[in-house]
């Protein structure tokens, strides 16, 4: 036996681009946030060939869950052709040797930044999303061990108190995106900047949801069959944006959360933001034998 | 297909990176060359912020991204932290630097003498316009000192903590591997000793800067007084596996010592980092020096400061405000439109 024999012959970049040390932190990191659900878990975040606050996070957990057979999928906003999302996916498949889809139901991996897909994911599919900022304390606690030790406590009274100003203050809850919610009864976290439409696709899904900031050095996760529950007033129901009623401009699909496109005569137009469910059911529409699997919206009321 | 003609993404991109690196031409081993030894300062900087000591590698970097510090510096810390950690070398006590420059302003004097070393402190900053017309600018050549100053020499501190001025932080005994690696732990508060110097270490020069300037403006408590500041070599020595000792070589160092009067003893500072880089670690010590004590969310709060000098992260969340956030965006409006509404609806007269 020879030292040559035990070893892998010299490379210059390791499989999937981070070596073998960063990738067991992960793991092991992922593993934690899957056992105490919603919790942030602090992690080295190592740099990666991207530009921090460009999904250096999901990126690190898409890299090191990948393999030759993992089927990748990339969406940014809702689109596959988004230039950034082109980027990560060259990346990924470059680093990995994986093949890409664009199709929802064919990945077996999807990288997100702040939109889940409109078709349901299954238990075999994993969603990670990128975490601008992990944290749904910041607004009322900027100091991040402060918001650590509130976590703790299971302190969330300022959080409340924020909902109910905004209520008092303009008649409605104003949180856009990264609503924040209750996961598994313990953890607040926030689901990422993805709108409100999608939040409720979280609650006791399927699949399995990691969520990861690589600048902030947080991941958590939602482990499938796990509860996750908008913070809500009893007497103030929970709203997702407006788009039930809205119609794609493109694919005529209709019940799912749009892009507004504003027109030179002072209108807006609607396109699906779901781009590759669009063309689908443009596809569909047009007779191509095209899978559509089931949606979390059926005429925009969720279904599930 | 209408979906499908507007995909330009992949391409766009292609052709935009390509825009970029048409400007740049042809890289080659003598331009890497040509700024290794033409901007070796330039090369310091990147080398601290990337805490990865490899003069080619820091030049190559800055070659390929045109001197766009921040991606010079974010290619060099990608690379670096793919690299394996072979060893861990020996720590480097003061007195073992081979010291190039070393002032104090604390004393007019002191134990191993003012060395004022290679600087441009004293210059007279007239651009040598000169140069552009033609007459190339040759330096005069160095007249050595007849009696040469020691190369190696203690810490102004160690003199004050023997007169009992200042209190010297305890020894660190942790050794090897269990020494705290920023760059493969996260960095939590109350930081670890090791993490807050390892950060600073590795901190944006300017962020450093504009921080530690606010501090010495009035917004920390102390005001500083460089008690030593030194350019220096530091011999790396590592442990070969059948247990030799060896040098691994010199890397230039520098670092600050600043101190301040905190009742009736001396608080102290400390910064170093890879490279000489005199503004950094001056400001980078009195964050230190500023730090105890500091208010939750003040700029010389340890999480305050550290979090925000993070070039890497600070510039990466900076500029990834460019990417499109129409979905968050969507998702506001409507929040927007609805209280619109329903506040006009409420102010409309019953009927």
């Amino acid at each position: 036996m020879t030292l040559a024999s035990l070893t892998k012959p010299w490379a210059p970049m390791s499989y999937g681009f981070l070596d073998a040390s960063a990738k067991r932190e992960l793991r092991r990191k992922m593993v934690k946030a899957v056992c105490v659900p919603g919790c942030q878990m602090p992690y080295a975040s190592r740099e990666v060939p991207m530009a921090r606050g460009w999904g250096t996070g999901g990126l690190q957990v898409s890299l090191t869950l990948i393999n030759p057979q993992t089927c990748v999928k990339v969406i940014d906003q809702g689109a596959d052709d988004s230039v950034n999302a082109a980027s990560i996916r060259r990346f990924l498949s470059r680093v990995s040797g994986a093949p890409v889809t664009l199709d929802t139901l064919q990945a077996d991996l999807i990288q997100s930044r702040h939109r889940i897909p409109e078709e349901i994911l299954r238990e075999d599919q994993v969603l990670v999303l990128q975490v601008p900022n992990p944290e749904p304390l910041r607004s009322v606690q900027p100091n991040m061990s402060i918001a650590r030790q509130m976590h703790g406590d299971a302190d969330y009274g300022r959080m409340w108190l924020q909902l109910y100003e905004q209520i008092v203050r303009s008649g409605r809850v104003m949180q856009g995106a990264s609503y924040p919610s209750m996961v598994n009864g313990r953890h607040v976290m926030t689901p990422s900047p993805i709108p409100r439409w999608d939040v409720p696709k979280l609650h006791m899904a399927k699949h399995l949801t990691i969520l990861s900031a690589g600048r902030e050095k947080r991941i958590f996760a939602v482990p499938p069959y796990c509860r996750v529950e908008p913070l809500v007033f009893d007497d103030v129901p929970y709203r997702v944006e407006d788009h039930a009623g809205l119609t794609c401009s493109r694919s005529g699909a209709k019940g799912f959360f749009m892009n507004e496109v504003p027109q030179d005569d002072g209108t807006s137009a609607f396109e699906l933001s779901d781009s590759e469910y669009g063309v689908k059911s443009i596809r569909r529409a047009e007779g191509d034998p095209v899978d559509l699997g089931d949606t979390w919206y059926t005429n925009g009321e969720l279904t599930k | 297909m209408a979906y499908v003609a507007t995909r330009g993404g992949e391409r766009a991109i292609e052709q935009s990176e390509r825009l970029f690196r048409a400007e740049l031409g042809q890289i080659d081993a003598a331009r890497v060359a040509e700024v290794k030894q033409a901007l070796p300062y330039l090369v310091d900087r990147v080398m601290g912020e990337a805490s990865l000591y490899d003069e080619d590698l820091a030049a190559l970097a800055l070659a390929q991204t045109g001197g766009e510090l921040y991606e010079a510096v974010l290619v060099l810390r990608a690379w670096r932290t793919t690299q394996p950690r072979l060893t861990v070398a020996a720590p480097i006590e003061q007195d073992d630097l081979f010291t190039h420059r070393r002032i104090s302003a604390a004393f007019k004097d002191i134990p191993g003498g003012q060395v004022l070393g290679p600087t441009l402190d004293y210059s007279h900053r007239v651009l040598a316009t000169d140069v552009l017309t033609g007459t190339p600018y040759d330096p005069p050549a160095v007249e050595p000192a007849a009696d040469p100053a020691p190369a190696h020499q203690p810490s102004v501190s160690a003199w004050q903590a023997a007169n009992d001025l200042v209190d010297l932080p305890k020894p660190d005994a942790a050794t090897g591997e269990a020494i705290p690696d920023l760059t493969r732990e996260p960095l939590l508060f109350p930081s670890k000793r090791a993490h807050t110097l390892q950060s600073l270490a590795r901190a944006e020069t300017g962020g450093v800067l504009a921080l530690g300037y606010a501090a010495m403006r009035g917004y920390g408590q102390a005001h500083p007084t460089v008690n030593e500041l030194r350019l220096a070599e530091a011999e790396i020595v590592v442990k070969h596996p059948n247990g030799t000792e060896f040098s691994a070589g010199r890397v230039k160092v520098s670092q600050a010592e600043v101190v301040s009067k905190k009742g009736e003893r001396l608080g102290l500072g400390f910064a170093a980092t890879l490279g000489w880089n005199e503004v950094k670690c001056i400001s980078a010590a009195t964050l230190d020096l500023n730090s105890k004590g500091a208010p939750k969310g003040s700029p010389t709060e340890e999480e305050f400061f550290l979090y925000h000098t993070e070039g890497v992260e600070a510039s990466g969340f900076c500029i990834h405000f460019k990417l499109p956030h129409y979905v968050t965006f969507q998702s506001s409006l409507d929040a927007m439109r609805d209280a619109k509404a329903t506040r006009a609806a409420e102010q409309e007269p019953a009927e």
